[in-house]
């Protein structure tokens, strides 16, 4: 029983905890254990509570009938306004819907437009993938063997990929000697570190290129990479996302992961909340901030020649 | 304390907590006691209730399906897949449930004719569902605007009651007929508590087994549709998050009316409790992490009150 009334003592605290009249901002991330989601909807709510809001941060698991869930119980609440981090508009059609027609305003970021929210901030994840791949075959001298790290159950990771295949088909010269895609996304680096494991020990000596999706998949192939004994240059290795992990290893002797193309998913989170500022709070009119259905932010190609500038605070 | 009272926190213990729960949010949380909102519990709640109501019906045959989440993710995918392709969502539907049943009985053959564990045949069985899930998809959910008429067999409403609710009350009445009166669900239970003496007194213990887990698989199909429906789309692992929350349903429901037994009021209460602290929670406005911890103390603290009960049970088991 004293367990029962502790547990409603927590739960009266944090309902007398919430300001009465304050503008409250829902965020959802879609799957909060992934680094590039956190990014974004923390950068969310550091910016809206700057502004004084009352924020409420849901994770979604990555399970999409919990996301959809989720928006239905922020509709219930009747949050001022909503921002979904990597969610998915298409799937959640009718939940979105349902907070238009609630009157709640809806940014997305990273995750697509839909006719139910004001619009989707964004990145080119084709551009992304174009600039990536075109410096990892820059690197090789647009000759030898690759190796792929793919991922093909996330949007970004999967328009990259298809985007290095276009650039591969107009250099006859590179050529794919391995392939792995990750299947798994609870044990996902288990599922990189044995299948490009036994890729690289396959290949030993014969590649001189290493595709990866995202960056977290990197450091994985360049913790291998240095397991066998290799050396800065012996392999170019190239991934996406950036972040203060990636760019410790660009700058790092030892370390052979030569380039990402950063995101800023931080960026993404702020612009998403100022957007929900001027027109939910300001009133400026939606055509003010985009034009369409997107608000496109531009991505940073970081290698040795520029990483110390992205290391600075 | 007295033995009446002792009996009554035993058999109502969770359901009472659950009731304290309610009130506490309904003081506290704002707008959780609207009409609207409650809908929204019992819909969010109706796929883990019915997931539950399959799980219970080999768990009561003394047989653990740890498969019916995946099984759900691949039965949602083939139906999912041939709605996208336009074939008739009737057709799709069938698909779905047989590709379910088609599944469960899988495991009901791995299980009684092949002797091998229930819990490792599961797994194996749940471990290429989702292979097979992936396969057909590539790792791409199936979207798209799909014809109305299958979308409303989820996101419809009678009289203002969401289809789902009553998909959940329909499953639920089935479940209990089932269990409680015919010969088939009593044969089931009677398996399950002393397999040795049901085999003695002429019952089919294979089948019963065989029948408990092809069922189990049959309402993995269920929910794959409804499933699938209720979000215009199926994705390879839509259904994975289920697994743990669908047996707590269960195991918390395993604490109350019909203590240490499975029941179908308990299940359905206990899946409630499951959606009731996670939309509570968020109208709270508790942050996403003490939510998870929330209500894992919530859910512990409540079956505490039915602990002596639970002790039994487990000896029981």
């Amino acid at each position: 029983m004293k367990k029962i009334v502790c547990s409603m003592t927590i739960l009266g605290a944090l309902t007398l905890a919430a300001p009465a009249h304050a503008f409250t901002l829902g965020i959802i991330a879609f799957q909060m254990s992934s680094e590039t989601h956190a990014r974004c909807a923390n950068a969310a709510a550091d910016e809206a509570k700057k502004k004084s809001w009352t924020v409420e941060v849901l994770n979604s698991g990555g399970s999409l009938p919990t996301h959809a869930a989720q928006i239905e119980d922020l509709i219930q609440k009747k949050v001022d306004a909503l921002i979904i981090c990597m969610g998915k508009p298409v799937e959640t059609d009718s939940q979105l819907a349902d907070a238009q027609k609630a009157g709640i305003p809806v940014v997305t970021a990273v995750a697509g437009a839909s006719p139910h929210t004001l619009f989707d901030v964004e990145v080119n994840e084709f551009q992304n993938g174009a600039v990536a791949a075109a410096y990892l075959l820059s690197k090789i001298d647009y000759r030898g063997n690759i190796l792929e790290e793919r991922f093909e159950q996330n949007v970004a990771t999967r328009e990259r990929d298809k985007v290095l295949d276009a650039v591969l088909s107009e250099n006859q010269a590179v050529k794919v000697i391995g392939v792995h895609t990750m299947a798994r996304t609870k044990t996902w680096q288990q599922d990189v570190r044995n299948g490009m494991h036994a890729l690289i020990l396959q290949n030993k000596g014969n590649v001189q290129g290493i595709w990866a999706s995202f960056d977290g998949q990197a450091y994985i192939i360049d913790d291998i990479l240095q397991a066998q004994g290799m050396k800065k240059g012996d392999v170019v290795l190239v991934s996406l996302d950036g972040g203060p992990e990636t760019y410790r290893r660009i700058k790092d002797p030892n370390s052979l992961l030569s380039a990402t193309v950063a995101i800023p998913f931080e960026q993404i989170g702020q612009t998403a909340v100022d957007a929900v500022d001027k027109i939910v709070v300001h009133h400026v009119p939606k055509q003010q901030l985009a034009s369409g259905p997107y608000i496109l932010l531009n991505a940073t190609l970081v290698d040795a020649s520029n990483v110390d500038t992205m290391m600075k605070p | 304390m007295s033995q009446r009272v002792e009996h009554t926190l035993a058999c109502y213990g969770t359901a009472i907590a659950a009731a304290a729960i309610f009130v506490l949010f309904a003081v506290a949380a704002p707008n959780f006691i609207h009409i609207s909102n409650l809908l929204e519990i019992l819909k969010d709640s109706s796929f883990l209730a019915i997931l539950g109501l399959g799980f219970s019906l080999s768990f009561v045959t003394a047989e653990l399906d740890l498969s019916f989440a995946n099984i759900c993710s691949l039965a949602a995918v083939v139906t999912g897949g041939l709605i996208h392709e336009e074939v008739s969502p009737w057709l799709a539907v069938l698909a779905g449930l047989v590709t379910g049943i088609a599944g469960g009985a899988l495991n009901g053959f791995l299980v009684t004719r092949l002797k091998i564990p229930s819990l490792i045949a599961t797994l194996g069985t749940a471990s290429a569902a989702n292979g097979l899930a992936f396969a057909e998809t590539g790792g791409v959910a199936f979207v798209g605007r799909w014809d109305p008429t299958f979308l409303g067999v989820a996101r419809g409403s009678v009289l203002g009651i969401p289809n789902l609710v009553l998909w959940t009350a329909v499953a639920a009445a089935l479940v209990q007929f089932l269990l409680t009166a015919t010969r088939l669900g009593m044969r089931m239970i009677f398996v399950g508590e002393a397999d040795e003496a049901a085999r003695l007194a002429g019952v089919k213990v294979r089948w019963m087994k065989f029948m408990g887990l092809s069922l189990s698989g049959l309402t993995a199909g269920f929910v794959a549709v409804l499933l699938t429906a209720h979000l215009n789309s199926a994705a390879p692992n839509m259904a994975g998050d289920f697994l743990l929350t669908s047996i707590a349903a269960v195991l918390v429901g395993m604490t109350m009316f019909q203590p240490g037994r499975v029941n179908v009021p308990g299940t359905l209460l206990g899946a409630f409790m499951i959606g009731m602290l996670g939309n509570g929670l968020v109208l709270l406005g508790a942050p996403y992490y003490v939510q998870d911890i929330l209500i894992g103390v919530i859910l512990v603290a409540s079956v505490g009150l039915s602990a002596a009960t639970l002790k039994k049970a487990a000896f029981g088991l």
